[in-house]
């Protein structure tokens, strides 16, 4: 139907939509109010961390006066740095092997054509249904069956494929194939063509372009780790072998009434994530919005 | 297109896969397999070790039957579901949150100069702190500069900063932050009564002065809300262009009449039971005989809007179910004040630990991948429906209830979906990192009765059962929630 409307200019400069009650000074007055609801608990531990073994039982957010040292005497009550150490390395070793056992799972499943492949998926798709309760008590099982309970293997390699906290690696390979499924063919099609193996066009082609979608994985499944604790309490029955989360309850029973102790020790752990966050956010975000876009 | 017969493309397709499936089937399908095969014998820790061989017995139902008789599963499995109930506020304050943000995300963020700022504030004011020794009120000026700092950044960064700060409590979320509020909760140390004494002593030395302003006024006011409540869900319910078949309005009229029959049991009075089941049959013939008539196909089609009314309802209901209260408790309220208000001890009283794990909860959730999804859904949403629909005047109710909510519908489906599975078999760390599963067993959920029964006294597979009763859980909710979810969502 052809219109003749007299072209109604679209008013160029007219706002989308009408600004609101709250748009302007109180909109940010109210977001600035729930965002300090999100990080007074933190301003909290920081100031306790600084109290005395005193001030830490009084209700006042203030010391008189910073106590630096407790950071120092947190290393010499607790192995520390110790916890720290096993919580890194091992958080560390499940993201390596879990990334890379999925980015290569992954290609397989949406790049190679085999029989039996969709089938095999869906497998993997279904177990990310499973409770990771319903795998901690086997996998404990087999763990004592081998004799692994109590060493860093037994640690490592059952988080790297299974939920036990964590995500597991069935989530890793179906987060990266919905990367992978959206990478346009032509571009392996041309490595084809040029003589390229499986395994190159896996390697320079098609892993460097689900680049945000290994950083996302990668990030979850360290922070997955480094915060796992049904797993580790389970496993761990020497202290040498504790990782933070384990080791800072072991702390709080311990030496319950050392609240400034204890609020250095978490103030610790928890710096390194908040460091993580703010220069890894933009990466992460955006990867999410991805895998959520096309999932 | 791939060239080679399939039983060489079979062995180029299971090489790449092969360090994924060996362990997958290592710590995934043989567990799976040997816990489904646990769940059916008597297999204990103790007993059945690498120094003990005895013989694993295999026991039939037996483990399953015991769990149906033992009360302590029962009240963890409440417990469980209690805490769950958090999920809808969950979920309502991360879709606010992204609301939120989408609006003052317009701005060009300009992050650099705004960290600078913030950075060099933060650094100044902590100095001030620590040369001018601390006194009491420097509180005051730590809270002032710290909202300042925020509001100028977030006035810079337009939004960039507000959801950083939003995400944070969910991405440090573990034991340490458990920790940390274990100890804001402390009843004589922690700032949370800290906050709350004065509040409360204000509101006592208020009811003091004049009692029975104060009886009149609560119950009214409580009252006005609740029925304010009552009011936009029966207008909304009626509005002639919801999506919702008769079976989800008919859900959806139940909403006034839940809080009376909880309330009603908890007084444990039987006439009140039966009033309240009347009130609320009543209820549901008028509204949808109110509702003007529509015809509906397929049985689906009908439940069409269940699962917004449901999720609705989880979280009104409580709303409500908490302003009876007042209405309830308001005239007994100038005796209770003689003595003053003292704030709870949080952790430490049965009624109270499991509100307080909630909280804490909401506080991690608000801003998690959820709020994240809610960003991107919201951003995918083409401007142009808003626009027709300010065209034909729509109201912002209505832009939301027929735009956006829609729409979202299959981000809420995935995270509620989520938010299940997760809640279900969580509440382990918070419990044991702050509880210990106590006062009195308050807080012992599923999975930390299944760490009890299975790691400290060690009866493997009992727990196994109680394991895989909770997955059969899981999947039957996420399936009813799948097929009731939306019909926006599982178009």
């Amino acid at each position: 139907m052809p219109t003749t409307e007299p072209a109604s200019p679209p008013a160029p400069s007219a706002p989308v939509r009408p600004p609101g009650r709250f748009d302007g000074l109180g909109l940010h007055g109210l977001m600035t109010v729930l965002s300090l609801l999100m990080i007074l608990p933190f301003a909290w531990m920081v100031l306790a961390s600084l109290k005395t073994l005193a001030e830490a039982g009084e209700p006042a957010w203030l010391p008189k006066a910073a106590q630096w040292g407790n950071y120092l005497e947190v290393f010499q009550v607790i192995p520390f740095l110790r916890f720290g150490a096993n919580s890194l390395v091992i958080a560390g070793w499940v993201t390596l092997l879990q990334v890379f056992t999925s980015a290569l799972a992954a290609y397989s499943f949406a790049r190679l054509e085999w029989p039996g492949r969709d089938r095999l998926f869906f497998l993997y798709l279904g177990t990310m249904m499973l409770p990771g309760l319903v795998m901690v008590i086997p996998n404990f099982q087999i763990m004592m069956h081998y004799r692994m309970v109590d060493s860093y293997l037994g640690l490592v390699l059952p988080p790297v494929y299974s939920a036990l906290g964590a995500a597991g690696g069935a989530f890793g390979t179906f987060l990266l194939r919905q990367f992978m499924l959206g990478i346009p063919r032509a571009l392996d099609e041309a490595a084809e063509m040029d003589g390229a193996s499986k395994w190159r066009i896996f390697w320079d082609v098609i892993l460097p372009l689900s680049r945000p979608g290994v950083v996302t994985l990668a990030i979850f499944t360290f922070m997955g780790n480094y915060h796992s604790f049904f797993w580790p309490l389970v496993m761990m029955k020497t202290v040498d072998k504790y990782t933070l989360p384990v080791g800072l309850l072991f702390f709080d029973s311990e030496h319950g009434q050392a609240t400034h102790l204890l609020m250095a020790a978490v103030t610790m752990s928890v710096l390194p994530l908040i460091l993580i966050f703010v220069f890894l956010q933009r990466q992460l975000i955006r990867g999410i919005q991805l895998g959520a876009v096309k999932g | 297109m791939s060239a080679g017969r399939p039983v060489q493309r079979w062995l180029t397709g299971m090489a790449f896969l092969l360090p994924s499936i060996l362990g997958f089937c290592a710590f995934t399908l043989v567990p799976l397999v040997l816990s489904f095969a646990m769940a059916f014998t008597d297999w204990d820790i103790l007993r059945h070790n690498i120094f003990h061989h005895a013989p694993v017995k295999f026991v039939g139902l037996e483990n399953f039957i015991r769990m149906f008789h033992d009360p302590q599963f029962w009240r963890d499995f409440g417990n469980t579901f209690f805490l769950m109930l958090g999920l809808p506020f969950a979920i309502a304050g991360s879709l606010v949150a992204a609301l939120l943000l989408t609006r003052t995300g317009r701005r060009r963020a300009a992050v650099g100069p705004a960290l600078v700022l913030a950075t060099l504030t933060l650094v100044a004011s902590g100095l001030v702190l620590l040369i001018g020794g601390m006194p009491e009120p420097a509180v005051w000026f730590l809270f002032g500069t710290l909202a300042a700092t925020v509001l100028v950044a977030g006035v810079l960064t337009g939004g960039t900063l507000y959801r950083t700060l939003f995400y944070l409590p969910n991405f440090t979320a573990g034991v340490a932050t458990f920790v940390l509020w274990k100890k804001l909760y402390n009843p004589h140390s922690g700032p949370i009564n800290l906050a709350l004494a004065p509040v409360l002593d204000g509101v006592a030395a208020g009811l003091r002065a004049a009692p029975h302003a104060w009886a009149v006024g609560l119950p009214a006011v409580c009252g006005g809300l609740g029925l304010l409540i009552i009011a936009w869900q029966a207008r909304r319910l009626r509005s002639e262009d919801t999506d919702s078949g008769p079976v989800a309005t008919a859900a959806g009229a139940l909403v006034p009449a839940a809080p009376l029959a909880c309330g009603a049991l908890w007084l444990g009075n039987s006439a009140a039971v039966a009033a309240g089941v009347a009130v609320l049959g009543c209820g549901v013939v008028a509204a949808v005989a109110w509702r003007r008539p529509r015809r509906y196909g397929p049985p689906l089609e009908a439940a069409a809007g269940l699962g917004t009314e449901f999720g609705l309802a989880l979280v009104l209901v409580p709303l409500l179910t908490l302003l009876a209260a007042g209405v309830a408790l308001g005239a007994s309220l100038p005796v209770l004040a003689r003595t003053g208000f003292e704030p709870p001890s949080w952790l430490g009283d049965y009624g109270w630990a499991k509100p307080a794990l909630m909280l804490m909860a909401l506080w991690a959730a608000i801003g998690s991948n959820n709020m994240i999804l809610y960003l991107a859904g919201l951003s995918s949403i083409p401007v142009e429906l808003y626009e027709a629909a300010d065209m034909d005047g729509a109201s912002p109710s209505q832009r939301f209830w027929h735009i956006t909510w829609p729409l979202l519908a299959p981000v809420t489906l995935l995270i509620s979906i989520m938010g299940l599975i997760n809640g279900l078999q969580g509440g382990f760390e918070m419990a044991r990192a702050m509880t210990s599963g106590g006062p009195a067993g308050a807080t012992t959920t599923l999975s930390y009765f299944i760490f009890i029964e299975g790691f400290e006294t060690g009866r493997l597979g009992y727990a196994s059962a109680v394991a895989w009763f909770l997955f059969v859980l899981v999947f039957v909710l996420s399936f009813v929630n799948f097929r009731f979810g939306n019909r926006h969502a599982n178009d």
